[in-house]
Parts: C-alpha cells; structure tokens; sequence
C-alpha cells in the first residue's frame, strides 16, 4: 500500500520544494521505493522550448526518475490555462481524472509518492483542484509548511488547518529567525497543538538556504562578473543601494548585512566605501560602466566580486529584487542542507510514517 | 639613522631591467643614476652585453658580491617584476624601487601580482617602495633613481608624494625657486612602505629639517598619528590631502582605489598628529621654505613695518584672518620710534615710515620693533620708489632678522624692481612675496608649529571596566539579522562605568508595570527595536507614564511600531527612571569608525544644536583628559555647559570622564563600528546616558 504525503504552504518561497525533495531523499535512503508529483506546474519557465514548472525537472534530477515530465506535471497552471478554465472551456472533472490517473501510473511499485503542492493553498479552486482537493482525491496525508514572524500568524495555520481538517498530518515552521524562534517554541507551538493542530517542528533560517550565491545572482542577471579572483560562492539574502555621497553611504552599508550593493559604474566613493563594510558581499554596477580599474584592484583584495549589467539602475533594482525573493537558490546542495536540518529539527521517520 | 637610511643613502645600486633602448623608462633610470650618483650603478638585463657604457648582468646573481647591493630599482615588465623582487630577496638586498606599473592599479590580475609581491616581499623583510613608482631621491649622494627629467637641488626639505607625475611638477618649478630637497620618494601604490614609514625615517634624519606630503589617503591612520605625533616634537610635517570634497573623493577612489574617509576625520587626526595641513601646493611649498629658513617665534605677536599705507592695511587685515594678533608695542619702543622717524610717520603697529622711506630708515625701525619684548615677529612690506633699493632693503632685513633671532617675512611688492632683493632673502632664508596675505600665513604655520611642539602628549587613561560583561552583550547580536543594537544593550554603557538610569527592556505589559512599580514614579517608555530608528518619530517614546498606565502605553507603543513596519523585530519596550531634563541639558556622545582613521569621537549639545547647527567636534580616540575637556570646550555652544543664563553649570567632570570611558570602549572593541548616546543628560550632579544605538561589524566580533 503506498503512503502518500503532500506537501503544501500557505505562501510561496518558503522552501517547500527543498523540504518536499529532502523527504522524498530521506525516504529513499531508509530503502523505501519513493515517486514525486506536482499536479499543477506554477513556477513556470519557458527556457527549455516548452513552459514547465522547473521544480519536476529538479526533482527527476535529483532523485532519479524516469517518469515523464508531462506525468510528473498534468497541468500546467499558466496564465493561458488560467484564462481558459475561467471561460469555461477546461473541464474540472476531466482535469481530476487526468490528475488521478497519472498519480496511479506514477505511484505503482512505490512505498511513498510525495506530492508538491502548488504556490498558495488556494491555488486552483477555479478547477475545484486547491492542495485540499488534490488530498482528497489522491487520499493524501498533508504536511503544512509555514513561515513564522509574528504570534498573529496563528491565524493562518489555523484557517489552512481548518480547511485541510483530518487530511492534516501536521506542521512544520521553516526559515525562522533566531530571534523568533524561542517565541514561537516556547508559545506559539504548544498554543498550536491546544487547538488539536499537530507541529512537527520549526526549522531555523540558515543563511545558505536563505540566500542566493553571487554567482547565480549573476546568471540570473545575465551579469558580466568582472572580478577574477573574488569568491562568487558568498550568499546574498538583500541588496541596498548606494545613491549617497561616500561617508553617508558607509554608514548606510555597515548597518547591512549579507548585501549586494547596487550603485552606478560610475560612482567610485560609493564602491570603495561599499569594500569597506563587511556587510557587503558583492557590488553590482549598472549602466554598463565599468568601474576604475583601481577600484577592481581593490576589490580583488578585499575578495568582494563585482558584477556589471548594462541596464540602469532602476531596472536592476526591480530585477534584484525578484530574483532575491523567489530565486532561493534550488539545486542539489540546497537539498542536502534542507534534509541536515530536518534531521536536526525534526522526527523525520514518523513525519514519514515509516515503520521499520 | 633610521631604518632606510641606505635607501637613500646607497653605495651600490643595481638597475633591474637597465636598457638602452630609446624612451625607455629602464633607461630614464640609468641615465638619470650615471648622471650624478656617486656611487657604483649595476646594469641587469639578460637581453644585453652593455647599456650605456655599463656592463650588463644577466640577472641579479650574475654581479659581484650582490648581498652588498644596497638598493635594486625594478624596471622589468610586469609579468617579470615579481620574481625580480624575490631574487633580490634571495641574495640578501635589503632595499627595493618597484618602478613597473600594472598592479593594484590596473585591475584584477594586477591585484593578484600585488599580493604575490607583498608576500614576498614580507617574506624577505624588504624596504620596498612602489610598486607603480617613480622612483626615489636623495640629494646628498646624488641619487636620482626616477625616470622624472629632473634632478633636485640640496636641500633640508624632504618630499613624499602618492602622485609620481606631480614629483616631476614640483621638481621642475623648484628647480627655478632655489627650493632645495634632502629625499624625495614617490610613494607609488604603497605595497609595503607608507607615509608612516617616511615619516618616521626623515624624523630622524637629521639633515631633513621640513617633511612635505601629498597625499590622497592614509592607510593606516592610528598608526601615523602615533609616529607623526613624535617626530612632529623636532621636525615639522606639512601635508596637503586631496580628496576633501565630494568630486575629489570620487577622483582619488578612482585613483587609488581605497575610500578617501571622511574629511572630518582627516582634520581631526592630522591635527592630533601634529601636522600642518594646506590646502594647495603654493601653501605647501611657502609653509616648508619659511619652516626651513626661519626660527620660530615665541609668541602669536607680529609688527608690521611698511613704507605704503594701503599694503600696510592690506597686511593688518592678514594677521586679523589668522591666529596671529598684531602687537602692542611698550612705551620704550614708542619713545624710539617718535624720536627716530619723522613726523609724518604712524608709529603704531602697523608702523608707517612713510614713502620717502630709504633702506637706513627701514633698518632702525626694523631693529626698534624687534627689540621690542611684545613682538615676537615682523612683516617688512615696501613698495618701489626712487629713494628705496630693494636690494639694500633686503641687506638690512636679512641682518635685523639675524640680529633679533626672530622671524621675518617680506612683501616687497614689485616685479623687475624686486631683482638682486629676491637672491639675498632667499639666501637667509627668509621668504618673500608680493602678496602679504602670504607672507602672513607662512608667519602662522611657524606659531602654529611652535605650538606643536610645546604640546605635551598624555596617555588616555585605562578605566577599570567588566570587559568580558561588554563583550557578551556585544556578541549576543551575532545570531540576529541585524548589526544593530539598541536600549537592549545598556548594560553595555554599564559595564563601562557609564551611568544610566534605572530600568528594564520588558516584552510583557505585566512585566513593564513591575518594573514601572519597582522604579516607583513616573517613568519613560520606548519601543525597543533595531528596525526602528527615530523611536519618537513614529510614537515610540512615551514620557511621564504614572505606573497605573503601564500596561496600555505597552500596548500603544507595539502597535504603533507594527502600524509604522509590520515586520519590524520588536524585541520589547523599555521601561526607565525619568531623567531630569529640567535641570540637565542634552548632550550627544557617539562614535564613527573611520576606515582610516578608526574610532572618530563626536561630542555636541543635543537638539537643534546638533541637528540644525552642527555644532560639533570630533577627535581621534583613544583621548587623554585633556583631549577629552578640549572637546568640551570646542563646541560654540559650550557656555551652556557651564550654565549660561543663571542655570547651575554642568558635572564637568563626570562628562569628561564619559567622554574618555566611551573612547576606551570603542578602542577595546574594533567591532564597534557606530554608536550614539543621544542624549547623554548631564546634570550638575552627573551625566546619565538616556538611549543607545550602535551598529556592530559582524566579522570583527
């Protein structure tokens, strides 16, 4: 009899593919056969010729599958799919059938399929396919990944509770800073488990899964690295940027951490004060011009890299910050971390049901 | 002698890249040492049998007995210049001129071979100059390892300049000024040797008598204020920064790829390092030549005596702008005037002997003012009439001034008619300008040097402080994600013995009303997070908050923290004994590390006094007491603090005391980058330290 485990959130960004695959890795490794699914693609590229989610791909790499990426991902959620279901022309029905059959295809000779939820728990109601749905039909058991900054987020656990009712396994709290965490430990979890919502555990924020690495940064940005010798492999999680005069923007750059400061090419006292501040890991120069060839002397010897775009600054701006916030890096080391740190925090065999 | 003094003072030196060929810079080098070193050149170049009459080693082993090489100038292509440096590390050359350029300077792979050369060179313990330079002087053996067009005449001025290009300007137009140099290096990127190194080598040499610097930044700031601190006890340094205004700045990054540091923290630690700065080259120069030429002066006094009386007003006008004060003569010297001048003549300072004035008239009254105890100083200032030669003029100024032994400028103010005049005062030494703003100003730096010297340095004080109880505040910060620190960390001021009023950082509204109760009057209430930083700004701050309502300010500040950022980290509210303000008045006390420079010191009066009128003064710390009080006194508004306006005056003491724990935290520890006390209340009867914000460097802790 398969086991079958959905992983869901009620945000996106918040590490659900990595927790999903580091399950999935988990369980092989306990000696289990194990399948993965994402019925509905959301995190849509079109890179590769034909618009997929890249999660799939990702997880077809990472845990070897063969499976079709079309198997892996029936339907692909995109803003055409979106238009069309709300005209009427997809047929719900259809839709779950599609999904059904393709999970019983891929789940056959497995002990465990886990299934990837979609970006938001609402996802997919115009086709009565949300993450609940999607439970039900398949008769999956629901693991709730959740953010934590406020006691206030309660509320939302609760509701997703709610709504998910007896499908729900549990709760895990990822990416929780140091300084919340004793909170939501202390108070936040046993309030939780008051109300009947069970917790697994809380994952603490770690700065290698938080961030980006320079060097992706760049590849994202399509960024020429002109640096030799500097480390691209720092992770950055914020950018600032240096609009100021030289000692200002020093003061502004200190109080920063784990930053790629974006500033003109042509700015030299705001790079220079930017290699001063340890908070900055990288500089990220727009406009096309490069920096004096000093400045990049220096930069090699403070190991800092600096990236260079030809956009202006403001574009870059809106760019980094896209890329920032759902460009987590995702590969196989993220993975690996991810499934460290649920050892670490987490009983990740009873998570898994697994009986030895 | 100093550490370098076979830098400059070399019995063989070997020219590493030595050529021939036409517009090179090896051969620049090479014609430049043949022509007027005195002692034995070594030409090295493996492509060669001779270079300009010289025999050509194949590399640095190849010549005889290399270990008695003294200096080796590197003239070799880039890509070669590194394992030149380590041979000559190898056979035991203690000094090394790194002329090629194409390291730091050019970029990525030129940083790389800049640390190459920095770990061999540390690695040979090597006296090197450059790399990217244009060589180096010296002019008592005749030394001119530059490729510049220019050989400098003798002197008593020694010259370090971070621009090679503008070494060759100065030597060019000293050359027609009769400006003669000891040492002149062109520092180059400053791999290895800085400022600092220079200028502790030229104070103690004792044939340098001015130190002269262009420079566009310091690298280690801490470390030239303590050498220059000393050597400005015997030798006068005179320095001109570029890079003070914003465009400059962004020049010099541009130039040498290090952040120029704030201006502030330049003329602070200038300052206390004792140097004089100018602010151009022509001030530079006038400043070194009236350093070198005159004695200095024993007071701040100057006597004007001038045959025109427009220029005489012109130069009253000068020592009004300057630290200088226009003396008073005594009734003897008055007697002597009256009687040796005629009616005509104003015998007040400015003296006017009037237009008919001859040399021998100049003389007596010369020699009256300066034989006068109130003077400490003269300005002699004459315009061209047919009864006046320039060249007797100077003739009589030069022996006054000798007999005195106290300085003297001159302003003749012609062109042609100045003629012989100019030879004989720059042959005493005694400067000469048309302008007497100038000859004013060259005045001013000897007082101001004079009172260099007689400044007697005091070690800061060591407190005893709970350094460890510091340290696990500060440390506590590194698992947040934030550098900042707020109220949270008061216990830092306390561990420094800095007074802070009773209280707590709560994060309950049950518990703020226990510490409210325990505190037992009115109290103050603050949001305490490092997202926020104008607590008051937003509502943050609630003043006067009687115990019974504790618990909903609690409430009120949270949500007015949330309403103004949702994510904003609240760690809590603070909750503290009110300070008296009536009786007390608000002071600022902070710190800015500079990357130079280090811990910058900021003391003002708070409110509009620091906000709208900036007023106020910065030091380099660690400060003595001293240091500290003068802070006290720099602000305009310090009447204030010693209660202006019939309020009782401030705890003098206990805010100096403040000022100087503070310098000694920031001094322990580096990872401080800023902090403020804002305000710090001081009372009559103490000071307490009402808030706190400080900014940690992470990597540092």
């Amino acid at each position: 009899m398969t086991d079958t485990l959905l992983v869901t959130s009620v945000e996106e960004g918040i590490g659900k593919t990595a927790i999903t695959l580091a399950l999935a890795r988990a369980a092989q490794e306990a000696g289990k056969e194990v399948g993965y699914m994402k019925p509905k693609g959301t995190r849509l590229q079109s890179a590769v010729g034909k618009t997929r989610d890249e999660d799939p791909m990702l997880a077809r790499e990472l845990l070897d599958f063969d499976a079709e990426m079309h198997e892996m991902e029936p339907i692909v959620y995109s803003p055409t799919f979106i238009k069309e279901a709300v005209r009427g022309r997809e047929n719900p029905d259809d839709l779950r059938d599609r999904v059904i059959e393709n999970f019983e295809d891929l789940s056959a000779d497995t002990d465990l399929m886990v299934v990837e939820g979609s970006d938001r728990l609402e996802t997919g109601g115009i086709v009565d396919l949300t993450d609940g749905d999607i439970a039900e039909a398949l008769d999956a058991r629901v693991l709730l990944v959740c953010g934590y900054a406020t006691p206030g987020d309660a509320d939302q656990v609760l509701a997703a509770a709610d709504q998910l009712g007896d499908r729900l396994a549990g709760v895990l709290f990822n990416g929780v800073t140091e300084s919340a965490m004793d909170e939501l430990a202390d108070d936040v979890m046993p309030f939780l488990e008051s109300r009947d919502v069970p917790v697994f555990g809380a994952l603490p924020r770690v700065q290698d899964l938080a961030g980006i690495t320079v060097g992706d940064l760049a590849r994202s940005l399509g960024a020429d690295v002109l640096t030799n010798e500097a480390s691209t492999d720092t992770h950055v999680e914020r950018f600032t940027v240096g609009a100021m005069g030289g000692n200002k923007a020093l003061d502004q750059f200190r109080r920063t951490r784990d930053a790629v400061m974006v500033s003109g090419g042509d700015r030299s006292e705001v790079q220079t004060a930017a290699l001063e501040a340890s908070g900055i890991k990288a500089l990220l120069l727009t406009g096309g011009f490069r920096p004096a060839s000093a400045v990049l002397g220096r930069a090699e010897k403070e190991n800092v890299p600096i990236l260079l775009v030809q956009s202006d600054t403001r574009t870059t701006i809106d760019r980094v910050e896209d890329v920032l916030h759902s460009g987590r890096t995702r590969d196989a080391e993220t993975v690996t971390r991810m499934q460290e740190l649920l050892d670490d925090g987490v009983d990740v065999h009873s998570l898994l049901e697994l009986s030895e | 002698m100093g550490r370098l003094s076979t830098l400059f003072g070399p019995e063989r030196v070997a020219v590493i890249g030595a050529s021939e060929s036409e517009g090179s810079v090896g051969r620049a080098i090479t014609e430049n040492l043949l022509a007027s070193y005195e002692g034995e050149v070594l030409a090295v170049n493996p492509n060669a049998d001779e270079v300009l009459g010289l025999p050509c080693h194949d590399d640095i082993t190849d010549v005889d007995s290399p270990s008695s090489i003294d200096v080796a100038v590197v003239v070799v292509p880039p890509h070669i210049a590194v394992d030149a440096i380590r041979q000559s590390g190898e056979v035991g050359i203690e000094n090394v001129v790194v002329i090629t350029a194409g390291f730091g300077e050019t970029g990525s792979d030129g940083a790389a071979r800049e640390r190459e050369l920095r770990e061999v060179a540390e690695e040979y313990d090597l006296n090197l100059v450059g790399p990217n330079s244009l060589g180096v002087m010296s002019t008592p053996k005749g030394l001119n390892a530059t490729f510049g067009n220019e050989m400098a005449t003798e002197g008593d001025i020694s010259f370090m300049s971070q621009s090679g290009a503008f070494v060759t300007a100065v030597l060019d137009w000293a050359a027609e000024r009769d400006v003669g140099f000891k040492d002149i290096v062109s520092l180059g990127n400053k791999a290895i040797l800085d400022e600092g190194d220079f200028v502790a080598e030229w104070g103690e040499d004792p044939d340098t008598d001015v130190i002269l610097g262009y420079l566009e930044d310091i690298d280690d700031g801490e470390q030239f204020i303590r050498t220059a601190r000393e050597v400005t006890q015997d030798t006068p340094i005179v320095l001109v920064k570029s890079g003070r205004t914003d465009a400059g700045a962004s020049a010099a990054a541009s130039h040498t790829g290090a952040m120029a540091g704030s201006e502030r923290a330049y003329e602070a630690g200038l300052e206390q390092a004792g140097t004089l700065r100018v602010e151009s080259v022509q001030e530079l120069f006038d400043y070194a030549q009236i350093l070198s030429g005159q004695p200095l002066p024993d007071g701040e006094e100057v006597a004007i005596v001038t045959n025109a009386g427009g220029p005489g007003v012109m130069t009253t006008d000068a020592v009004g702008d300057s630290d200088l004060s226009l003396a008073e003569f005594t009734d003897e010297t008055f007697e002597e005037l009256r009687e040796t001048m005629p009616e005509a003549a104003n015998i007040y300072n400015p003296v006017d002997i009037i237009g008919d004035a001859p040399a021998e008239r100049f003389e007596s009254a010369l020699s009256t003012v300066l034989a006068d105890e109130n003077v400490s100083m003269a300005v002699v200032v004459a315009c061209p009439t047919a009864v006046l030669s320039f060249e007797e003029l100077a003739e009589v100024v030069v022996e006054a001034q000798q007999e005195s032994g106290l300085p003297v400028a001159t302003t003749l103010m012609g062109g042609k008619s100045v003629g012989e005049g100019q030879a004989i005062l720059t042959e005493a030494g005694i400067p000469q300008y048309f302008d007497p703003a100038r000859a004013v100003n060259g005045l001013d730096a000897l007082s101001e040097y004079q009172s260099i010297q007689a400044r007697e340095f005091e070690a800061p004080e060591t407190f005893d402080v709970d350094r460890d109880r510091a340290r696990e505040i500060l440390q506590s910060v590194s698992h947040r994600d934030t550098n900042r620190l707020g109220v949270e960390a008061m216990d830092l001021l306390e561990a420094y013995g800095i007074p802070t009023p009773k209280g707590d950082v709560v994060d309950s509204p049950g518990d703020a009303e226990a510490v409210a109760e325990e505190i037992g009057e009115e109290v103050v209430m603050k949001i305490v997070s490092p997202d926020i930083l104008h607590k008051s700004d937003i509502g943050g701050v609630e003043v006067g908050v009687p115990p019974e309502e504790v618990r909903d300010t609690y409430e009120d500040l949270v949500v007015r923290a949330r309403n103004y950022q949702a994510d904003a980290n609240i760690i809590g509210v603070q909750v503290q004994e009110m300070a008296d303000l009536d009786a007390g008045t608000e002071t600022i006390l902070g710190m800015n590390r500079d990357p130079q420079f280090g811990p910058l010191l900021l003391f003002g009066l708070g409110g509009i006094f620091v906000e709208v009128l900036e007023d106020t003064t910065v030091r380099v710390a660690p400060v003595s007491e001293p240091e500290a009080s003068a802070m006290l006194d720099d602000i305009e508004s310090a009447p204030l603090l010693k209660g202006a306006r019939g309020r009782d005056p401030v705890d003098r003491a206990a805010l100096v005391e403040t000022v100087q724990r503070l310098s000694q935290l920031v001094t322990d520890f580096p990872a401080i980058v800023e902090l403020d006390i804002n305000p710090l209340v001081a009372t009559p009867d103490g000071v307490q330290a009402v808030d706190l914000r400080l900014t940690l460097d992470q990597e540092e802790l």
